[in-house]
Formats: C-alpha cells, sequence, structure tokens
C-alpha cells in the first residue's frame, strides 16, 4: 500500500535537491538525481507497509538536499563559479557601440560579460549607434515639408499649397532640441547603461575540476 | 557539547569511508543499497545520500565500475565492482591505515602511561 502523501514527499524532496543541485555540472546533477530516485524506490520496496512517516524516515536518512550537494561539490571537486572579469574586450565594446557601431556590436555579442538582454538593448538603442542616428536625422530633415500639402494643375501651375500649422512654431522648435539633445544622448547613455550592467558579469557553468 | 576534534574526526571519517566503500566491493559487485545497509550499522554513514557523490567519483577516477543488472524484485540495479587500479589504491590505503593507526595507538597509549 502506498503512503497518502509518498509522491507529494518524494517530488518535494527531488525539486529542493535539483534546486541546491544547480551549480554543480548538468551530467553530475542528473547523475544524483537519478542515483537518489533509485534509493528512494529501493527503500520503499524494502518497507512492508508505508505510511507518510516511512517515507519521511527515508527522505531523513537521504539528508538534507543542501547537506548532500555540499558534499557532492567537494567529493567530485567542483570549483564554485567564477565571475567573469571584463577587460580589454569590453572596455572596446562600449567604447565603439555608441562611435563605430558594427565593429562595437561585434564585440558586444562575442563578450561573455552581458547578458543577452542587455547585448540587444546595446545593439538596438539607437540602432547604429551614432551613425545610425545621423541617418535618422538626415531623414527626419528632410521629410519636415511633409506638413504641407502642394495641389498642381495639369499644367504643373501650383493652384493650392496649404501647410498645416496646428502646433505653434516656438513649441516645435522646442520638441526639436530635446528631440535632438535625447536621440543625441541615446547612444551614450547606452554606452553608460552597458557599462553599469558589466559589473554584474554572466555567471558560467560550473566545472570539474 | 562539540569538542574541538569532532571537525577532525568527521574529515577522517569521510576520508576513509571512501577505502571503505572500495573494500565492500572487493570481493562480490554490491548495489549501493546494499553498502547503505552495510555502512549504516557501522555509523560510518550518517548522510546517506552523500555515498552517491563518493561514488559517481570513485567510476570517475576508474577505481571502481559498474555493471546494470536486472532484478527479480523491482527495476535493474547498478552493481559496483573493484577495478585493478581501484584494488592496488585500496592495498596502499591498508599500509598506510595500519601503519597509521598503530603510531597514533603507540603515542596516545605512551602518554596516558607517562
Amino acid at each position: 500500500m502506498t503512503a497518502p502523501h509518498a509522491d507529494q514527499l518524494i517530488d518535494g524532496y527531488l525539486a529542493r535537491l535539483n534546486a541546491a543541485a544547480s551549480d554543480l555540472p548538468k551530467a553530475a546533477r542528473q547523475e544524483l538525481l537519478d542515483d537518489v530516485g533509485a534509493h528512494i524506490t529501493e527503500a520503499r520496496a524494502r518497507e512492508s507497509e508505508e505510511t507518510d512517516a516511512v517515507i519521511l524516515n527515508i527522505l531523513d536518512r537521504l539528508g538534507e538536499p543542501a547537506t548532500v550537494v555540499a558534499d557532492a561539490g567537494e567529493r567530485l571537486g567542483v570549483r564554485p563559479p567564477q565571475p567573469y572579469r571584463p577587460g580589454v574586450l569590453e572596455i572596446l565594446a562600449v567604447i565603439l557601440v555608441p562611435f563605430f557601431w558594427p565593429v562595437g556590436v561585434i564585440l558586444l555579442w562575442i563578450s561573455p560579460a552581458w547578458h543577452w538582454r542587455d547585448k540587444l538593448i546595446g545593439t538596438l538603442v539607437p540602432p547604429g549607434g551614432y551613425l545610425g542616428v545621423s541617418v535618422l536625422a538626415l531623414v527626419a530633415v528632410s521629410g519636415r515639408s511633409g506638413g504641407c500639402i502642394t495641389m498642381t494643375n495639369a499644367a504643373g501651375a501650383v493652384i493650392q499649397n496649404t501647410c498645416s500649422h496646428t502646433v505653434p512654431s516656438w513649441l516645435q522648435t522646442l520638441a526639436a532640441v530635446v528631440l535632438t539633445i535625447v536621440v543625441y544622448a541615446l547612444p551614450l547613455i547606452t554606452a553608460g547603461y552597458l557599462a553599469i550592467r558589466l559589473r554584474w558579469g554572466r555567471q558560467p557553468q560550473a566545472v570539474l575540476a | 557539547m562539540r569538542v574541538p576534534a569532532d571537525g577532525l574526526v568527521s574529515q577522517m571519517r569521510r576520508g576513509a569511508l571512501e577505502y571503505c566503500v572500495m573494500a565492500l566491493v572487493q570481493q562480490t559487485p554490491r548495489y549501493a543499497f546494499e553498502m547503505i545497509e552495510a555502512l549504516g550499522q557501522t555509523g560510518m554513514l550518517t548522510t546517506e545520500g552523500t555515498l552517491y557523490p563518493l561514488l559517481s567519483r570513485l567510476r570517475r577516477d576508474g577505481l571502481v565500475k559498474t555493471e546494470w543488472r536486472e532484478s527479480t524484485d523491482g527495476p535493474p540495479r547498478r552493481y559496483y565492482e573493484l577495478t585493478a587500479e581501484g584494488r592496488r589504491a585500496l592495498t596502499a590505503f591498508r599500509v598506510e591505515w595500519v601503519g597509521f593507526r598503530a603510531a597514533v595507538d603507540g603515542i596516545l597509549q605512551e602518554a596516558r602511561k607517562s
């Protein structure tokens, strides 16, 4: 007969073990989970009558997941993961992303020091760094006449020329100035952001000594 | 009460456990649960779960080899058996251990007499 909460208790234990073993190399963690799973099956088969208390005793004898994993780490000679140390590559990436976009972005993606989300932000905000901003500015300037509608007749003579100026021109100028500042500061803000995010680094997988 | 020797003794037990496990599978192949039952009565293994990383380590170092065998009453079991290299390591440990135990015993007894 099966204990009323056997599956819950065992699944809970294995989940805690799995979580505690997150720093172990994948293969070692899987092997430990398989071995402990087999152990529990073996131990249960030896009990004539199964109650929740019997299951709890089996798990107690196995030991706290954290204890088992700590022992496994020592036995298997697992070095705790060393945070990646940023160096010249990262400095160059931060400088080149705004000013020399293609090269900067390549360096950004090569470096393991950033999370992929940060790499995406570095690549796309703004796309092309200052090069991209300049292209955008050009497009914006050339598109400024868009507010005017010019109608011509078949002979090419202007019959109507309406420019919609619903917004006061000083407000437009102010908006343009603010927008310009924001757009031109954006590559630098992104570079600053990348420099800040660098410090946390990315945790490489634990390795067997 | 904790005595200063606690840490040392547990470290020694931990180190010696490897060889005790190797000794258990020297003559006949055994599966992990059998070893736990054998070790359980000795107090050498207080946290049963820690046997598994130890066995993985021994296997990785080539001191034991494993083989799956069918079981009559459940899923297949992984049997552990000492390799030639394991045998050599165990013999070396036996010699060291006997010498070490004799030396420590001798000094402790000598100190008690004086």
